[in-house]
């Protein structure tokens, strides 16, 4: 086993292998930037080093600058977390000619499966279900149009090097082609420097299952059952959970089988993720293979009581998985929320700034992997995560319960976040009856504003606060660093009589 | 005394009688509470409101207060204060006819150079916050007269980025006057 690994990211994901790291008797190495000096990630690990401004480009996108640092504090491996470099096939060639090991899959596969393209054709040639549509990339409208017609409307055109919701266009009707195509192309061409695309069946009521596997250097692959996680907003998840409510045994099986031949048939290593569409009908697609430990790894962990970051570990240092399929097994249910420093009451915006105020939910069965804490302030760089709250129970119904009081002593004050609106995405009837699809959030809860049940209570609380003044007597009630000026620090007071 | 509060828009008068040490009765319209009271921290206060055991966390912003109770955020304000404030100075994005972020963030492109004539909507500056990005329009038909900002600039709400000067339709409305 390693003695010491770099963590090439930050926030609650670091936290997250540090953790396991602990555990191992492994040393860490944390990176930074200038907005990340007082990040609990540096706090906690037994290194830091810096690596240069906020901008990512400069430093956990720097790949030199990683490497460097892995060299100079003597770790032998990195983990890149999610995000950042972790499906850089580029970093990860760095890594190899370097000698650091990277703890993720090999180069080619990171490249082959980042490819839309080639990733549909090793599917495609090794009997996986892919979604309807074309597999190689098309330059002329006509040619789209026509295979268009063939599919039926909607299609979705996608670029081939896509990712992030970028050079994706959802086409209605064949007056709208030759403009969505050069569309398509034009923003994956900016965005990713090629401007290729290709087509595929767009699908409107349909769930996101996923299946974590997970496969060692010896060619041994087993899949860790699957992930729900169709509550999505701006294509990106909120809430996952496992088991899926509509996967029978049968079903599971299968895909969890499909799962495995589409990492053998990539030559995948260490922990991944083959994502599938699942439609109305429970026919089942392959999406796309995520090449890194994802978000939502800690249902898996919750339900089969294993460690992947561990897993991770001995993978890349060459052990042999001592785990068979037959060894898997879930037990109970778990549910996962992200919380985001975001205000879902105006379309889930970015709410960076200063956590003033921070309590973390804890009891049996409730996991918080948090990146942040009371005093820190949230910068606008980065990805705007701050935790993930993950609940384990028998049934699902106790886990929704579980989870609703987890969100319910869940303090953070200072920036906005979605708890109180994932407390009523969980109460609702659709949500309780299972029935989520990747149109969730836009059919239930598009204009979501909070109930002001408590507003008498919250009115009487702030005259007690008042009248208890405890702040006030340390600290301004300005949110500036500047010296407080005698109007500040009065506090409450009234002019006249 | 009297408080009134505001909450989402609505001011409500609450009505507030010392009742003890550490109690209070209160009566917002109809309703009357009996209240008693402590300070667990800076941030928790425990509330026993008609015999319902609540714990209140409370955090200071801007002009009100935050206030979490059973996973629900409230943001509490003195409406005398609001008022006061108002006069005071403008906050943020209380003109809409400036092109300022709508939350902190870092500026990624500036489109415009001084001198610039633009067109209503027309985009001035994108900014960047956690990875999403947001364009910022000429709120009117006019001229650039400066550009604040440059890439890389981290910027907050009401920081105005770009100065635009107005083109005004009638050039008759100076001499009429």
């Amino acid at each position: 086993m390693f003695k010491k690994i770099l963590i090439a990211n930050r926030g609650e994901i670091a936290l997250r292998v540090i953790n396991t790291c602990r555990d191992m008797g492994v040393k860490t190495v944390a990176v930074y930037s200038d907005a990340d000096k007082k990040a609990l990630h540096v706090l906690s690990a037994d290194e830091a080093v810096y690596l240069g401004p906020s901008e990512p480009s400069q430093s956990y996108l720097d790949m030199d600058k990683i490497i460097n640092a892995a060299k100079i504090t003597g770790a032998e491996a990195i983990h890149p977390g999610y995000g950042f470099l972790s499906e850089n096939s580029a970093f990860v060639e760095k890594c190899d000619q370097q000698g650091v090991i990277f703890i993720g899959p090999p180069a080619k596969v990171i490249k082959d499966l980042g490819d839309k393209i080639t990733s549909r054709k090793i599917m495609v040639n090794s009997g996986v279900p892919v979604t309807p549509g074309l597999i190689s990339t098309e330059a002329d409208a006509g040619v789209m149009t026509a295979e268009a017609e063939k599919l039926g409307y909607p299609v979705l055109i996608k670029a081939t090097a896509g990712g992030g919701g970028k050079g994706i266009r959802i086409v209605q009707s064949s007056d709208e082609m030759a403009d969505a195509c050069a569309a398509a192309s034009r923003e994956a061409k900016s965005a990713f420097g090629n401007g290729e695309i290709y087509l595929e069946k767009f699908f409107t009521k349909a769930r996101h299952i996923e299946f974590q596997v997970l496969a060692d250097q010896f060619g041994n692959t087993i899949h860790l059952l699957e992930r729900e996680c169709s509550v999505q907003r701006r294509h990106q998840k909120i809430i996952e959970e496992t088991p899926s409510s509509v996967l029978t045994p049968a079903l599971r099986e299968a895909m969890g089988q499909a799962a495995v031949t589409a990492a053998k048939a990539s030559g995948y290593v260490n922990a991944g993720t083959v994502e599938f569409l699942v439609d109305e009908n429970l026919k089942f697609y392959f999406l796309e293979v995520n090449t890194r430990l994802q978000v939502e790894h800690p249902v898996t962990e919750m339900v089969t009581g294993l460690d992947l970051v561990r897993l991770q570990l001995e993978i890349a240092s060459g052990k042999k998985l001592a785990l068979t399929q037959e060894d898997i097994k879930g037990r109970g249910h778990a549910i996962e929320c992200r919380i985001y420093a975001e205000d879902p009451e105006n379309g889930f915006f970015p709410s960076p700034g200063k956590i003033i105020f921070l309590k973390e939910p804890s009891g049996p069965g409730i996991r918080n992997d948090c990146g942040v804490y009371s005093g820190f302030d949230v910068p606008v760089d980065y990805d705007p995560i701050l935790s993930k709250l993950i609940v384990h129970a028998e049934t699902r119904e106790q886990a929704i319960h579980k989870m609703v009081k987890a969100l319910k002593s869940y303090i953070v004050l200072g920036i906005k976040t979605p708890i109180e609106f994932l407390m009523n995405v969980l109460q609702s009837e659709p949500f309780v009856r299972g029935e989520v699809f990747t149109d969730f959030i836009d059919t239930h809860f598009s204009n979501w504003k909070p109930y002001m049940t408590d507003a008498d209570i919250a009115r009487i609380a702030f005259i007690v606060d008042e009248m208890c003044g405890t702040r006030k007597m340390r600290k301004t009630v300005s949110l500036h660093d500047e010296i407080p000026t005698p109007w500040q620090t009065l506090g409450h007071w009234r002019h006249g009589l | 005394m009297e408080y009134r509060l505001k909450i989402n828009e609505e001011t409500f008068p609450v009505e507030l009688e010392n009742d003890g040490e550490e109690k209070i009765k209160a009566v917002i319209g109809e309703k009357k509470f009996d209240v008693s009271f402590s300070a667990v921290n800076d941030h928790q206060l425990h509330l026993v409101i008609n015999g319902q055991r609540i714990n209140a966390y409370v955090g200071d912003q801007n002009d009100g207060k935050i206030i979490m109770i059973r996973g629900k955020s409230y943001f509490v304000q003195d409406a005398e204060r609001v008022e006061q404030t108002k006069t005071r100075k403008k906050g943020p994005g209380s003109s809409p006819s400036e092109v300022t972020p709508p939350m902190p963030a870092v500026v990624i492109a500036v489109s415009v150079v001084e001198g610039d004539s633009v067109k209503k909507g027309q985009t001035v500056v994108i900014v960047s916050a956690m990875k999403m990005e947001t364009t910022l329009n000429a709120p009117f038909d006019g001229t650039v007269k400066k550009v604040n900002v440059a890439e890389g600039d981290k910027v907050m709400p009401g920081d105005i980025l770009v100065d635009i000067e107005k083109t005004e339709i009638k050039e008759a409305v100076s001499s009429v006057l």
